[in-house]
């Protein structure tokens, strides 16, 4: 498996726990899928939704910004971009 | 419904007269510059150019039938307080007036202003208490000794019911609502999260990472709660 399988993998991983509530081990395995694919808006997008769901509004904004950054349509993280504008 | 009046289209007064009208409310707004009024006259429900400080022309236009008016002109302290002083005399129930300092506020108490407000200075509060206390959300005073106050939880709050944390009887305040983000996926299969709030919580309900409180109660019970952590 190549590095962009697993992180794949670790983003559906990681996905699954946001879903469940477990935003640390989320934060966690989506962590390490940024390292092993950096050039994915969807990591980042997630990894944004975690910490905005937990109220690290710094850490989330900074997220949905490289996801932007990367694919610059990503209209979901954008809206969520621009609904922290402010806060 | 009530109807509103704003005189003055400067920044102030614009987003005023914007959000009163998003709201569904009747606004009449009023600035002597013809380029504002065009550009209010897009959302308010009535743009007229007039001098307001001319009280023929405002009797004209029937501003003793508006409910609220805000008199938000910018840097014309004169203008400010005639306009107020007029609007209170043609029997408008309730004035609010911006003040720019705080001689003008005295002197717009003085002829009758029922609220005078400073949005730089109340902003300036706001902004330096969120950074104070970047957890608090939104602060309501209700009197000097009573507050609304929303905030996120402390985290030695979560996976506990409101009966274990026992808010109420160990600090006197009050939980009136709490706002919970959901996680869901949505229809093209890309996960997002929701916004719900319960406006009734019971002791039985759970208090989750990422939660805002919302609470009601004396200032200095809320405050040892929030020391709390």
């Amino acid at each position: 498996m190549n590095n962009k399988e697993l992180a794949e993998d670790l983003l559906e991983l990681g996905k699954f726990y946001f879903l469940n509530e477990r935003y640390e081990e989320a934060i966690k395995v989506l962590q390490k899928a940024q390292k092993l694919n950096s050039s994915s808006a969807d990591i980042y997008y997630n990894l944004g939704l975690v910490y905005e769901a937990k109220n690290s509004l710094h850490e989330a904004r900074s997220m949905y910004l490289k996801a932007v950054e990367v694919d610059p349509h990503l209209a979901l993280a954008q809206e969520h971009l621009d609904r922290l504008v402010g806060k | 419904m009530k109807h509103f009046a704003v005189i003055g289209l400067g920044k102030f007064g614009f987003s005023v007269a914007k959000t009163l009208s998003e709201k569904g409310c009747e606004v009449l707004v009023i600035d002597s510059d013809e380029e504002k009024v065009r550009e209010a006259s897009n959302f308010a429900s009535q743009a007229i150019q007039l001098d307001a400080t001319d009280e023929d022309a405002l009797k004209k236009i029937g501003i003793e039938d508006i409910d609220v008016a805000i008199v938000s002109v910018g840097e014309n302290l004169e203008a400010s307080i005639l306009i107020t002083l007029l609007l209170k005399e043609i029997g408008v129930e309730e004035v609010i007036a911006k003040a720019l300092t705080s001689h003008h506020a005295k002197v717009l108490q003085k002829i009758g202003a029922d609220r005078v407000i400073f949005p730089e200075r109340e902003m300036g509060i706001r902004v330096a208490e969120s950074l104070v206390t970047p957890d608090i959300i939104e602060q309501i005073r209700l009197s000097p000794s009573y507050e609304i106050l929303e905030f996120t939880v402390p985290s030695n709050f979560t996976g506990k019911t409101l009966k274990e944390l026992a808010i109420r009887t160990k600090y006197k305040v009050n939980v009136i609502a709490i706002r919970k983000k959901v996680p869901y996926v949505n229809d093209e299969g890309e996960s997002d999260f929701k916004e719900e709030i319960n406006m009734a919580p019971d002791g039985e309900d759970e208090i989750s990472v990422g939660d805002v409180l919302v609470v009601v109660g004396e200032v200095k019970n809320i405050d040892a709660l929030r020391k709390e952590k």
